[in-house]
């Protein structure tokens, strides 16, 4: 029951003692405080229930404005199209670069492995072989097409993700277990993975890294890993 | 000493294309008995059962990795003196400062040519 409905009801209880023919004074005096009180109340329950209601009112955008959001987000699209898109996508490259591979490899190997007794058909079948290696180069140029639509999707979702995050204020919760877990694996036996742009040391820098202190534990030749290099090795390194 | 040429080599890479490419390089070198495994675990079990001239292992594979199988040969003193070149895609320094304390004896970052796989082969094993 409303705070305003209650007041009315005590005060109408308070207007028929009132009336009734009541003599003693102290009793009438009890009449007025209480009704100084009900007033009093009142006031104070109607701010309650405005504050309540106003709370309410904030939630209810709130909630309204996250669908909304969550609406533009389009989460199925991205769930059911998108996601399950690229990764076909992905997975084709990898097919696509696996058997382009095979193809020039094989080709590659028969030319290793050919007799070159008789020139004109050693060269025919260089020739033919180096036409079909040609040929399987080709799956560059739609593996390039079908990353540009993984690339393009990623975009998408990235951009959708970003506004999401800023029109809802969202901070990002510490990482779960498993993830924590696998970080942790990957810091402890340094699984960093290919570096973007071609190696992070070059190979230069490498063998400048394992000549300078060769001395330790790094070993060589057949030598037990315990003991150094001899100035042989090093030089090799240099070479 | 001079290499021996039929010493068997154990290639360890889970991405097998990489494995024929090491193998043809090999081949190309003069080097025709190599043996292969897909990761650390295999390696190890083979590397236990016989004794190999040189072992070439990639870094980043599953479920044990080659810095692993480094380390693992390296604590065993009945292999611990099997030259072990790493050939990964690994190219922070850190990588290499790992390796080189886990005792490895060379280092390749991918991708690479057979001049350069050559030429730490022989840094490690001798002239060949």
């Amino acid at each position: 029951m409303p705070a305003a409905e209650v007041a009315n009801r005590v005060r109408e209880s308070l207007a028929t003692l009132r009336q009734s023919d009541l003599k003693d004074a102290q009793i009438m005096d009890v009449l007025k405080l209480a009704h100084q009180l009900t007033d009093t109340m009142q006031i104070f329950f109607s701010s309650l229930d405005q504050s309540i209601c106003n709370e309410f009112s904030y939630i209810a955008d709130y909630i309204a404005r996250t669908r909304s959001e969550i609406a533009h987000l389009r989460p199925n699209d991205i769930k059911e199209q998108r996601i399950p898109t690229a990764g076909k996508e992905l997975e084709a490259v990898v097919t696509d670069t696996e058997r382009a591979t095979e193809s020039i490899m094989q080709e590659a190997e028969n030319i290793l492995c050919a007799e070159a007794e008789d020139m004109d058909s050693y060269k025919a079948m260089v020739d033919d072989a180096m036409l079909r290696i040609i040929e399987a180069c080709s799956f560059q140029d739609l593996t390039g097409q079908r990353v540009s639509k993984v690339v393009g999707s990623l975009n998408h979702v990235e951009k959708r993700v970003t506004r999401f995050a800023r029109v809802m204020g969202v901070h990002d919760a510490s990482a779960d277990e498993d993830e924590l877990v696998e970080k942790e694996r990957a810091n402890k036996l340094h699984l960093n993975g290919p570096a973007v742009g071609g190696p992070e040391t070059t190979q230069e820098e490498i063998d400048r890294m394992l000549a300078d202190d060769f001395g330790g534990d790094a070993g060589g030749g057949n030598e037990d890993p315990g003991s150094g290099l001899d100035q042989n090795d090093i030089d090799a390194l240099f070479d | 000493m001079a290499v021996e040429m039929s010493m068997p080599i154990l290639v360890v890479d889970d991405y097998k294309t990489m494995v024929r490419i090491i193998r043809n390089l090999l081949k190309q070198i003069g080097f025709e008995n190599v043996d292969e495994a897909s990761d650390g675990q295999e390696a190890f079990e083979k590397i236990k059962k016989q004794s190999y001239g040189l072992v070439i292992s990639d870094w980043n594979m599953e479920p044990m990795t080659g810095y692993e199988l480094l380390k693992k040969v390296r604590a065993d003193d009945s292999v611990r003196s099997t030259p072990f070149i790493m050939v990964t895609a690994e190219s922070k320094t850190e990588n290499v400062v790992a390796a080189k304390k886990a005792g490895v004896n060379n280092y390749i970052v991918k991708p690479f040519n057979a001049a350069t796989l050559k030429a730490k082969m022989a840094a490690v094993l001798g002239d060949f």
